[in-house]
């Protein structure tokens, strides 16, 4: 079991992928915006967040900077979830320093096992 | 033009200057040149004059700078100047011949301004192509998760029913996502927005990461999977994201209109007319098609089948999509099919 903030401000999909997550077994806690995604994370670290780029106000990559300036929060993976899926955007988003890309419509099957990919090992 | 002394003294005019300035020839002759020169630019001149004196030689004025000459009323004009020496009884000369760029430098504004109108507007579309693959994504992100999540049974059991019909929809929107997808593809194309970036690939490579992925589904509809090549490495420079794009659309074609027998790949290295090309194929085993309909294949949204299940099956642009992507490699694709006898598509990629 790993905990897993998604930050997501689709209503839809943030159930989505919190509902895969909780049948796979985790407890996976939802944030819609990037200053109450930062706030939950200061108040109890997960294990893997997962990061939607275009958010209200701060946008994923002003969340991933923040998250990286913290230093309780700067070794945990952050995996971009996002629709945007053009040619040249995984790139971008390796670039800006998340650990992970995953492009929407994300596949139901493999979300779980992709997702975990990126859990820190466990010692 | 005009000719003036080591003193910076002007001797010599021609008709053109006096047009050009709005002086008559009497009024220059004796003046310093100076007098040509606006006002700003008058102190450092005779610096300018006394430097080329020293290093005489045909050459440019002021290379890389905005000149400007000063006619009679006072106004500016833009300029280029040449200037070369002449050796006399007299002593050293110096002819300058003047052109007004007026003209050309107004064309050249407006040419540079056509051009950041035409950068706006790309970027405006290519803005546009980005947001409108992220807003149909979204909801398609759910239709399909949510699918997904019921043909998953993970919120607990399906009737036979039930699930026939989730397949339906996910089929249906995986179709939606394809046709998003190769639309983009080919709106990105349209607007010269693909960059190609070729690197030094080795052809058997490319062939057995698409085979991979590819012949599961082949085999799961019975069908065979046969890979050729040579032994010896095939090289070739080329995008590798654009030749795997190409590929997979041409196996996935192949796989989807053979109901038995095989579909083949085929690498090979040709030589026609001094020109070395590599020639990769695909051949299948389906129903082939008729030559008079060859050309219309590769146009967009033609499919030809008349079963109306297959007509769900593609998006109609993949062969389009194909053949601009070859286009932009400066490759082709050939097709040899007849009905009855099976297709072969030949992607022919030209060498160096």
């Amino acid at each position: 079991m790993a905990r897993i903030l998604v930050i997501e401000d689709n209503a839809d999909s943030l159930e989505l992928a919190a509902y895969l997550l909780q049948a796979a077994g985790h407890r996976a806690d939802g944030a819609s915006a990037g200053e109450a995604a930062l706030a939950a994370a200061r108040q109890d670290p997960p294990d893997l967040i997962l990061c939607d780029l275009q958010l209200p106000g701060m946008d994923g990559f002003a969340v991933l900077r923040g998250l990286r300036q913290e230093p309780r929060l700067c070794a945990i993976p952050v995996v971009a979830v996002t629709a945007y899926a053009m040619v040249g955007d995984h790139e971008r988003v390796l670039a800006a320093g998340f650990n992970g890309y995953l492009s929407k419509p994300i596949d139901p099957e493999q979300f779980t096992s992709q997702v975990e990919a990126f859990l820190p090992r466990r010692s | 033009m005009l000719i003036v002394d080591q003193a910076g003294r002007i001797i010599l005019v021609n008709s053109q200057t006096e047009a050009l300035f709005g002086y008559a020839r009497q009024e220059l002759i004796g003046q310093t040149v100076e007098l040509l020169v606006p006002e700003r630019f008058r102190p450092q001149h005779p610096q300018h004059r006394h430097s080329y004196f020293a290093e005489p030689r045909v050459r440019p004025m002021g290379a890389g700078l905005d000149l400007y000459g000063r006619r009679q009323d006072g106004q500016e004009f833009p300029v280029e100047i040449s200037l070369s020496p002449l050796e006399t009884e007299a002593g050293l000369l110096i002819i300058s011949s003047i052109r007004d760029v007026t003209e050309r430098r107004r064309f050249q504004q407006a040419l540079q301004e056509k051009n950041e109108e035409l950068g706006r507007a790309i970027r405006a579309k290519d803005h546009f192509l980005a947001a409108m693959s992220h807003e149909l994504r979204t909801p398609l992100n759910a239709v399909i998760g949510f699918t997904g999540t019921l043909l998953l049974k993970l919120p607990g059991p399906l009737t036979a029913a039930q699930e026939h019909q989730l397949r339906t929809i996910q089929s249906n929107a995986r179709h939606l996502l394809s046709l998003i997808n190769d639309l983009l593809d080919l709106a990105k194309i349209e607007s010269g927005r693909v960059e190609l970036y070729p690197e030094s690939l080795v052809c058997q490579a490319v062939l057995e990461e698409v085979a991979a992925a590819l012949r599961p589904l082949a085999e799961a509809k019975g069908l065979r999977f046969e890979v050729t090549a040579p032994a010896e490495p095939l090289r070739l420079q080329a995008d590798r994201r654009a030749l795997s794009q190409i590929l997979i659309n041409l196996i996935n074609n192949a796989i989807k209109f053979t109901e038995q027998g095989a579909v083949r790949l085929r690498a090979a290295r040709h030589q026609t007319a001094g020109q070395w090309r590599i020639e990769l194929s695909v051949s299948d085993t389906g129903p082939g098609v008729a030559p008079e309909d060859h050309a219309r294949l590769f146009q967009a949204f033609t499919q030809l089948a008349a079963e109306p299940s297959r007509r769900q099956e593609g998006t109609g642009l993949g062969l389009h999509l194909s053949q601009r992507l070859a286009a932009l490699m400066g490759a082709q694709i050939r097709l040899e099919s007849e009905p009855g006898r099976g297709s072969t598509f030949t992607l022919i990629i030209p060498e160096g």
